[in-house]
């Protein structure tokens, strides 16, 4: 099964191009020197130029020749995982290394359709527990314990 | 972290009944009411991190709570310091750092996100570790006099290196070659180590860096040693004349670690926490442990610290504006 | 007879009851930090420094070395079964080790990886023994201009890591060398793409986007697949230990890996991540079959393993020879002698010959007590995935997590990985590997700052770099290999063992 345009070859292009838009924009006002005294600026703005001109070769290869579509993306399984992660950057500090390592498996857990809502919620459990013990209490991370 | 489990267990009990059997310390026991932190604002390993491992266990039987080393590397030094700053106001938080970069930051950094000198509440000056100025041995260089000789004869050309942009041995060598009316070419480099190794192997040929880690060379041949700062002369190498005896400016340049607060927390708190730290500083193990570091304990009032924490921000600001040390 | 002398003192000291004791406590220590992603052997060695003040400093170093390349052992451990590159050197274990994992062969990949190390740690050792001093001498012949050269010849290299479009990689290692410009940089002093964030003064931590764009964006691929089609390590595990044919199929891998590993392990500042990818690198070239590479590969994991082991061990030579700390963990070293009262420097092989001798010899020691206690452990790691997948996944990802974290003590780690996470996903929906983006990363600040010293102290003269000896040869090999990629029939046979 083949699609008119390789949407891999031209995602990967546009987002070359992004990525060199922001570093030309991002060290604007820094100095470029000349390549034997480079400045502060040579380099990024070298690189962009080459992502850009990679990121121009895939795009145009990419709406030029047909390629292989890409597998539909799932929303769930990503938004879970991040979301834990998140989740776990926001309450590590305040809430305390319990309840945000509960609070992250039960959230990425729930990414994948075969998760059993007790059967995470007990390892969950299991596993700040263990977190705990392990990494505050045996590693001395300096985290807190709980949101007390 | 340096509580060991016992330790734990018994400040778990509660400060009080760690207060009884640390009588001296009962008076002051009862100004702490939870655990301390110390802020390291570097990597594990290096000096003031050493410093504040060997000086938390003290400072806990004095204080009778738990006392913590945290390290915050980053941004040289800068996030510590932030952290610190921005710290509940309760004297419970310290930062143990080279202060030399407590004093430059302001010049260096238009976009810090502390007041170095409003935010923190200094406590105590610790320790004093001297710079060594050596040369590689290929260099025809024997002295201080040989070195300004060679340096005039040709301007711009000595590669002198340093342990980072803005670095205290950077602008050291800056302003001394400003005073002594020579050029000479900064080489930045990632640390100490990398820029001691470069002048060993000859990539650069002189270097100003913390005699700690850069007199062993001096002792071993690879490097020459032509004088060391601060007041007195070093045991590891008797021959080499100071800074004061060679005639050359920066004679007070160094590696200064001290302990700053959080500004606004209860003064005596603060007060207590100097107390401490002094009477730790005058123990014989802990004096011999310093000495071991390629230092010398200082100590002194809070005051002292604040007096020197603001001489050395101005004057500093002044060389590095003048040098036009600063990104962007 | 002088180094049969000091190899025997070595033992000596090395065997002494309490040293042994030590030792096995320093790489129990290590393998289970090394097997949880991101809490790294250094806070691990700042946090027991000061509990070895009451040891004898041969003792204590034994231990706290033991915990450095026990963690290397055990860093690969995890990045074969979960595909979570816990280090920088484990990121290249990831590409063969865990697709033999998902082959069936979990063992076979930790037995080799296992084995690998043995055998590099075994002659590492030797290495160092023989010829520590040359080495290092050689070592203080790198300049920035040798290293700007070695580093050119590592980028180049780099391209083999991909088993893709050559054009893909290379704008890869072009993404990678971008996201290596966040930060002071080193020459000005001037912040570059920070966007106001003093977190990223430092540059960004690479282990934050190992863990997110390997492990947890996998883990967001891997869960669109239902269980049946999900290619994780569900497959019947065969074959624990080697056979015969897979250790004579490993075995040049790994001696080619060790020589890479000593030799790359010595230079100051060429960091952990130079051996492994090179010899990785080199095993891809001289394949017969190089598409075999990136699927499952026995010598994709023989020869990086072997050379990371070995340069974990080689970067001991400057630290002991010259005293000049290879990389951040050999710094706390020299932190910890100091505190135990040794002046660390050149005379410190004179000076204290039982502690140099003893710590290189608890090297060989140790190495073989890992040997022993991995290979019968093997079979309870491959247990662990017998742990259903929708509980492994989310204690994967809560560990990446409370490792982003400790790498500085920071959240923003954390949330770093968090975009990285999402942008692993999107490499893989479009179908682009990551593994020369981390090279470029690793490697690309080095590159500036190497050619910006250079000229800096050349006064701007280019001609540098052919006037070095060292560089020019390297330069050379670097020349034949572009020629030889680019060339119309090479190209074409690449094309052809490419071909799926």
């Amino acid at each position: 099964m083949t699609s008119r345009v390789d949407l891999r070859d031209a995602l990967f292009g546009v987002f070359l191009i992004a990525v060199a838009a922001l570093v030309f924009y991002a060290t604007r006002k820094l100095s470029f020197g000349t390549p034997a005294d480079m400045g502060p600026g040579f380099m990024p703005r070298v690189l962009a130029g080459i992502a850009t001109a990679f990121g121009a070769y895939f795009a145009i290869r990419g709406v030029t020749t047909a390629g292989e579509p890409i597998d539909p993306p799932q929303a769930r399984p990503l938004a879970c995982l991040l979301a834990g992660v998140a989740a776990f950057a926001l309450l590590g500090l305040t809430a305390g290394i319990v309840v945000a390592a509960f609070a992250t498996v039960v959230i990425a857990g729930l990414g994948s359709r075969e998760t059993k809502p007790l059967e995470i919620a007990l390892f969950a459990i299991a596993v700040a527990a263990a977190s705990a013990l392990l990494f505050v209490k045996a590693l001395s991370l300096p985290m807190p314990i709980g949101p007390w | 972290m340096t509580v060991t489990r016992r330790e734990a267990l018994a400040l778990a009990c509660g400060a009080l009944a760690a207060a009884a059997v640390l009588t001296p310390a009962a008076a002051v026991a009862q100004a702490f009411d939870k655990p301390v932190r110390i802020i390291v604002p570097y990597a594990p390993g290096g000096t003031s991190d050493t410093l504040a491992r060997i000086i938390g266990p003290l400072l806990q039987e004095k204080i009778g709570q738990p006392v913590v080393v945290e390290n915050k590397p980053g941004a040289a030094g800068n996030i510590g310091a932030d952290a610190v700053a921005k710290a509940n106001k309760d004297g419970s938080t310290y930062l143990l750092t080279d202060v030399g970069t407590v004093a430059s930051a302001p010049g260096l950094f238009s976009e810090l996100t502390y007041k170095p000198l409003e935010d923190l509440a200094p406590v105590t000056m610790v320790m004093f570790s001297p710079y060594v100025l050596a040369v590689n041995p290929a260099l025809e260089v024997k002295d201080v006099a040989g070195l300004i000789e060679y340096a005039k004869a040709n301007p711009g050309k000595l590669a002198i290196a340093n342990s980072g942009i803005g670095g205290v041995n950077h602008i050291t060598a800056v302003s001394m070659a400003k005073e002594l009316g020579i050029q000479w070419k900064t080489v930045p480099y990632k640390g100490g180590a990398a820029a001691t190794q470069a002048v060993v192997s000859g990539e650069s040929k002189v270097i100003i860096n913390g005699a700690t880690a850069t007199l062993p060379f001096v002792t071993s041949g690879q490097l020459r040693g032509l004088a060391i700062t601060g007041t007195e002369r070093v045991s590891a190498a008797p021959d080499l004349p100071t800074f004061t005896e060679a005639k050359l400016p920066s004679a007070d340049a160094g590696s200064w670690q001290g302990l700053l607060g959080t500004a606004g927390s209860p003064p005596e708190r603060i007060q207590a926490v100097n107390a401490a730290v002094n009477e730790i500083l005058k123990r014989p193990e802990v004096v011999d442990r310093i000495k071991q570091q390629g230092g010398r304990v200082v100590g002194g009032a809070a005051d002292d610290l604040k007096t020197w924490l603001a001489t050395n921000t101005e004057r500093w600001g002044k060389i590095i504006a003048d040098a036009g040390i600063k990104g962007q | 007879m002088e180094l049969f002398h000091n190899l025997l003192l070595g033992l000596a000291t090395a065997t002494e009851p309490v040293n042994l004791l030590y030792c096995l406590f320093g790489v129990l220590i290590g393998t289970a930090i090394g097997v949880l992603p991101g809490i790294g052997p250094i806070p691990t060695v700042a946090l027991l420094l000061p509990f070895t003040f009451g040891l004898a400093p041969p003792t204590a170093f034994i231990m706290l070395a033991g915990i450095f390349y026990g963690a290397q052992y055990g860093g690969s451990t995890t990045a074969i079964l979960v595909n979570v590159p816990g280090e920088t050197s484990s990121v290249v274990t990831c590409l063969d080790g865990h697709q033999m994992a998902r082959n069936g062969q979990a063992g076979l990949a930790l037995a080799i990886a296992a084995i690998g190390s043995f055998f590099a740690g075994t002659v590492a050792t030797i290495v160092i023994a023989l010829l520590a001093l040359p080495l290092a001498a050689l070592a203080l012949k790198f300049t920035a201009v040798e290293y700007f050269s070695l580093l050119v010849l590592g980028l180049i290299a780099a391209v083999v890591l991909a088993h893709g479009s050559v054009a893909k990689a290379l704008a890869m290692i072009v993404l990678g060398l971008i996201l290596g410009i966040v930060g002071i940089d080193v020459s000005s002093g001037a912040e570059r793409m920070t966007f106001g964030f003093p977190q990223l003064a430092d540059g960004l931590d690479f282990v934050p986007i190992a863990m997110g764009l390997f492990g947890l964006g996998e883990i967001a691929a891997n869960l669109e697949r239902t269980s049946a089609d999900r290619q994780v390590v569900t497959k019947k595990v065969t074959g624990l230990m080697p056979s015969l044919a897979d250790l004579r199929a490993a075995f040049p891998a790994m001696l080619r890996g060790t020589a890479i590993g000593s030799f790359l392990g010595v230079l100051p500042g060429g960091g952990a991540a130079l051996p492994p990818f090179t010899a990785y690198a080199l095993e891809k070239k001289i394949a017969r079959d190089p598409s075999r590479f990136g699927k499952g590969a026995i010598e994709g994991v023989a020869g990086p393993e072997s050379a990371n082991n070995a340069g974990a061990q080689t970067s001991f030579i400057p630290l002991l020879t010259l005293g000049i700390p290879s990389n951040a963990l050999m710094a706390l070293m020299i932190g910890a002698l100091m505190m135990h009262g040794i002046q660390p420097g050149p005379q410190i092989m004179r000076e204290q010959p039982q502690l140099v001798w003893g710590l290189i010899a608890s090297m060989w020691v140790g190495n073989l007590m890992l040997l022993v206690i991995n290979l019968p452990l093997i079979g309870v790691w491959i247990s662990m995935l017998k742990i259903p997948y929708r509980l492994l996944f989310p204690a994967i990802v809560l560990f990446c997590c409370i490792g982003a974290y400790g790498i500085s003590n920071s959240m923003f780690n954390v949330w770093l990985m968090l975009g990285c996470a999402a942008l692993g996903y999107f490499f893989i929906k479009i179908g682009v590997e990551p593994a020369p983006l981390l090279l470029g990363l690793v490697l690309g600040p080095q590159l500036e700052e190497n050619f910006r010293r250079a000229m800096l102290i050349a006064d701007g003269d280019v001609s540098v770099f052919v006037r070095s000896p060292i560089s020019a040869v390297i330069l050379l090999i670097v020349a034949v290999l572009l020629v030889a990629m680019f060339s119309p029939k090479i190209a074409k046979k690449r094309e052809e063992a490419l071909a799926e």
